[in-house]
């Protein structure tokens, strides 16, 4: 697993699902309540549109049915009253006629109808037209002068011959007048039964309409009388009044011997196509009907318009519904999007802090914890799957001098850029991560082969060790990596991770720029120096250092002409330690400067004892390491020492190796330079392990020469150290410097570097190095 | 209403003049009782209601018995046009429509102003109409608001 840089908005997408995860599961099943929020919602809405669009039908065929049924009743009660009308008024004229004729029969022929008139029995002469006819159709009586003479071509006279009932005639038109009347007629016969003519009354047809009322039967209703013979004698609709016209007698007039009840009928009526609420009723005893009907679409015009009425307030309601809705679904919507918003801001917010608690701000890499999380999510699924990996643990080496020469920017520049190369240069599943500090980790899935860990390792040194161009300046680091694996140098994250660490510290001391697998071995080594690391911390408070001095001897007198002060450590449970143990660890974590200032002050102190005991004045020397060499506050220290103690500073020698010149010459030899100033001597120690130059030694002036023991251990028996001491010395010589052979064990050793005219010597040979002598300090300290 | 009553009259007396212009030689209509009554004045309104049987009282709550003239008499339809603006044709339907449907029945009619005059004192008929120029002693004239 790589982790990009720049993507501070979200975890990375193969990184292990982190707790953050529940939140979205959360935010979809608000988004499906939500949904389930809105189709009830709908539902609702078009429940309630169904339910006003069924409210409304209903109301309007209930309406519609009540009109129906108020129609027909209406149809039922007017065609009663009608046929009461009519029937009552063809009573009345047959009741006149048959006066006329019995007062005829009876032998008035002449003034019947005077005579019937003063009874009050003749039918009002301004409607009717009353007469008499004789037996041959000439008329003979009448109320008004008669246009024709004679009626013997009319079928009702022609009828009265038959029968003798109460006669109807067709409707005929007054040929002056053009108004259709109508004749009734009876017969008037002799005593002994044979015909003697008619008593007729002829009445404009319309008389039997006179009661159409348009409030009752409105514009388009009917009123008429129907022959048996389906001529209509009159029939009325609004002030339309037409006679003679034919109609279905039968499908208008059911038959009224089977009906108890009127018969309400919805007829277009086929003489104007009118579609009407229909009664047809014969009359008793008369050859006619009486039909009455009421306009359907007048009837239910109320209705109609009552029915357009709901429709619209429907629609409207509907409309305000659907608007309503619309404006809920919109706000609901808004709500639900700002919800959302700040649910995801939320969301967002969340993962951005857990992005930060789980990832270094600098390079933007896993930190600590989230590498802790992914090593023991690791752990548990390689465990899971049988599977390996491999951890690497690195460290820059000399960052904390850049840090401190170039600056912290220059140092977090340093940090980023190490962090992509580190990047680029592994697999996609590999993960990078910042412990803090200068170290980093990667951990290496599916992977502990020693050889393919080799190459990924050297191929980390070598993207590392390419110069960095940071504030302008070009820059050379190299790092130092420790390599554990799973499950062979641990099984859990603990023990893995400290095994790296143990590993890299070895690759370190290797000589850095390097790698290292973590072995037992190293383990033994490193706890050791772990336990030293702790206890040296508190070694100098505790005063668990001594100071060892080894006299140095002149070669022809004999004589001490000083001492090189060697640190030693009394560790309370580990006893002696070496320097060697101890040493490089002091210089690695800078304890050595406070622990060298304790070495060149106790050493002065040491001489001026000495001096003090009446001894002659002896030269103390005390070794400078690299550290110390280039500490910012060496020279002010030693003055301090100097004027503290008030040694005379010829009296105090410094040592510093050959090395220490080499790493920043000039730097060196400004230092010696003030060091020089303040009166103090300086020999350079280890000569002749390494190449240096005679013109470097010019460069510097030395006061004293220390040959290595290791080339005066073979003295002896080798020719060429011979030689090499012999040149040496020569070279001292030239140069006036003291010589001062180190290491010397043997009388051979000493009787070769005296014929070689060395100043001094030093070793076993002429004295173990020990503690100040008790008799020569107790009386001073007494 | 009552404003397009009156506007009906208006028209009805204007057309009245008209038709005097033409037969101002012959006639001009007069209401008149048996020279005994007391009722002397009445409105067309009233005359109308009585001639049409929708009233049977005089305001003064006496039975009044109206007498028309023969259907065809100039008095008649002049009569009828004076209080009631109708024409012959529209009495007629009238009068058939109450006579139809039984609620009413029509006045006694007379066949001339001698008539009328002679049916007013005699024969219980107490309202009726003449020419002017056939006014004498036996009958009253009322007055027509």
């Amino acid at each position: 697993m790589t982790t990009q840089l720049g993507t501070n908005t979200a975890p990375q997408k193969e990184e292990p699902p982190l707790p953050s995860d529940t939140k979205q599961v959360t935010a979809s099943t608000k988004q499906t309540k939500f949904g389930v929020v809105h189709s009830v919602f709908f539902t609702i809405v078009i429940a309630s549109i169904i339910v006003l669009w069924t409210i409304t039908f209903r109301l309007i065929d209930n309406d519609f049915a009540s009109s129906r049924l108020t129609a027909a009743r209406s149809v039922g009660a007017l065609a009663l009253t009608y046929e009461a009308q009519v029937v009552r008024a063809i009573r009345e004229i047959d009741q006149s006629l048959n006066v006329v004729k019995r007062s005829y029969e009876m032998g008035n022929e002449k003034k019947v109808l005077e005579l019937v008139n003063e009874w009050g029995l003749l039918l009002p002469d301004f409607l009717f037209v009353t007469g008499t006819t004789d037996a041959d159709g000439n008329v003979n009586n009448s109320t008004r002068a008669f246009k024709k003479t004679t009626i013997a071509d009319q079928s009702y006279f022609l009828e009265q011959r038959e029968f003798d009932h109460l006669a109807v005639s067709q409707p005929w038109q007054d040929p002056y007048t053009k108004v259709w009347k109508l004749t009734f007629s009876r017969r008037i016969s002799t005593p002994s039964g044979a015909f003697a003519g008619i008593a007729f009354t002829s009445v404009d047809a319309s008389y039997f309409v006179s009661g159409y009322e348009v409030a009752q039967l409105g514009q388009h209703g009917v009123l008429g009388i129907l022959g048996t013979d389906g001529v209509f004698r009159t029939r009325r609709s609004g002030e339309t009044i037409i006679s003679g016209e034919r109609a279905d007698y039968n499908l208008l007039v059911p038959d009224s011997d089977e009906l108890e009840e009127q018969e309400v009928q919805l007829l277009n009526n086929s003489w104007d196509q009118v579609r009407r609420y229909t009664v047809a009723t014969k009359l008793y005893d008369f050859p006619l009907a009486v039909i009455l009907g009421l306009s359907e679409e007048e009837q239910l015009e109320a209705s109609t318009r009552l029915r357009q009425h709901y429709l619209q307030r429907a629609t409207g309601a509907n409309i305000i519904i659907l608007i309503l809705t619309a404006m809920l679904y919109y706000l609901s919507r808004q709500l639900q999007k700002s919800r959302q918003r700040i649910m995801d801001e939320q969301i967002a917010h969340a993962r951005q802090v857990e992005y930060l608690a789980y990832h270094d701000g600098l390079t933007d890499l896993p930190n600590r914890s989230f590498f802790s999380h992914l090593l023991s999510h690791g752990i548990a699924e390689a465990k899971r799957y049988e599977r390996r990996f491999a951890l690497l643990f690195l460290d820059l080496d000399r960052f904390k001098i850049i840090n401190d020469t170039l600056g912290h920017d220059v140092g977090d520049e340093l940090l980023i850029e190490v962090a992509t190369r580190l990047n680029a240069s592994l697999r996609e599943t590999d993960t990078v991560a910042r412990l803090g500090g200068d170290e980093f980790v990667v951990l290496l899935p599916d992977m502990n082969d020693e050889k393919q860990l080799s190459a990924v390792a050297r191929k980390i040194l070598k993207a590392v060790a390419k110069p960095f161009l940071l504030s302008g300046q070009e820059l050379r680091v190299t790092v130092s990596i420790g390599i554990s694996a799973f499950p062979l140098d641990g099984e859990d994250e603990q023990t893995l991770v400290k095994n790296a660490d143990i590993a890299m510290y070895h690759a370190k001391e290797g000589g850095k720029n390097n790698f290292c697998f973590y072995s037992k071995e190293l383990s033994a080594d490193s706890l050791e120096r772990l336990a030293l690391e702790s206890s040296l911390r508190l070694a100098l408070e505790r005063d668990e250092f001594i100071l060892h001095y080894q006299e140095k001897h002149d070669l022809r007198s004999g004589e001490v002409t000083g001492a090189e002060a060697l640190l030693r450590w009394q560790h309370p449970t580990l006893g002696q330690v070496q320097p060697l143990q101890f040493l490089p660890l002091a210089e690695e974590t800078g304890l050595i400067i406070p622990l060298g200032k304790w070495v060149i002050e106790t050493a002065c102190q040491q001489a001026l004892s000495w001096l003090e005991q009446g001894l002659p004045p002896r030269c103390i020397s005390v070794n400078l390491t690299a550290r110390q060499f280039t500490d910012a506050h060496l020279l002010q220290d030693i003055s301090d020492i100097l004027q503290t103690t008030g040694l005379n500073p010829a009296h105090l020698e410094l040592e510093i190796t050959e090395s220490l010149l080499l790493s920043n010459f000039d730097k060196a030899l400004e230092t010696l330079g003030k060091i020089k100033a303040l009166g103090v001597r300086i020999a350079i120690d280890n000569f002749g392990t390494s190449y240096t130059l005679i013109s470097t030694l010019e460069k510097f002036q030395f006061d004293t020469l220390k040959i290595d023991g290791s080339v005066i251990r073979d003295i002896t028996n080798d020719p060429s150290d011979q030689q090499l001491t012999e040149a040496i010395i020569s070279v001292g010589r030239t140069m006036a410097l003291t010589i001062v052979a180190e290491g010397v064990e043997t009388q051979a050793q000493a009787d070769f570097l005296l014929a070689s005219s060395c100043d001094q010597v030093q070793g076993f040979y002429f004295d173990t190095p020990g503690p100040a002598l008790p008799q020569q300090t107790a009386p001073k300290r007494l | 209403m009552s404003h397009n009553k009156r506007h009906n009259t208006f028209i009805g007396i204007a057309m009245l003049t008209a038709c005097f212009v033409v037969a101002n030689v012959h006639s001009e209509v007069v209401v008149v009782v048996a020279a005994n009554t007391s009722v002397s004045k009445l409105s067309k309104n009233q005359l109308s209601k009585i001639f049409l049987g929708k009233s049977r009282r005089f305001p003064d709550g006496s039975r009044a018995v109206p007498l028309n003239q023969n259907e065809g008499n100039l008095e008649r339809d002049s009569f009828y046009q004076l209080v009631s603006g109708k024409s012959p044709s529209q009495v007629k339907a009238h009068w058939s429509k109450l006579i139809f449907t039984g609620r009413g029945q029509p006045p006694k009619e007379a066949s001339d102003d001698a008539a009328v005059k002679y049916l007013l004192n005699n024969n219980g008929v107490n309202i009726g109409y003449i020419d002017r120029k056939a006014v004498d002693d036996s009958v009253k004239i009322v007055a027509i608001k």
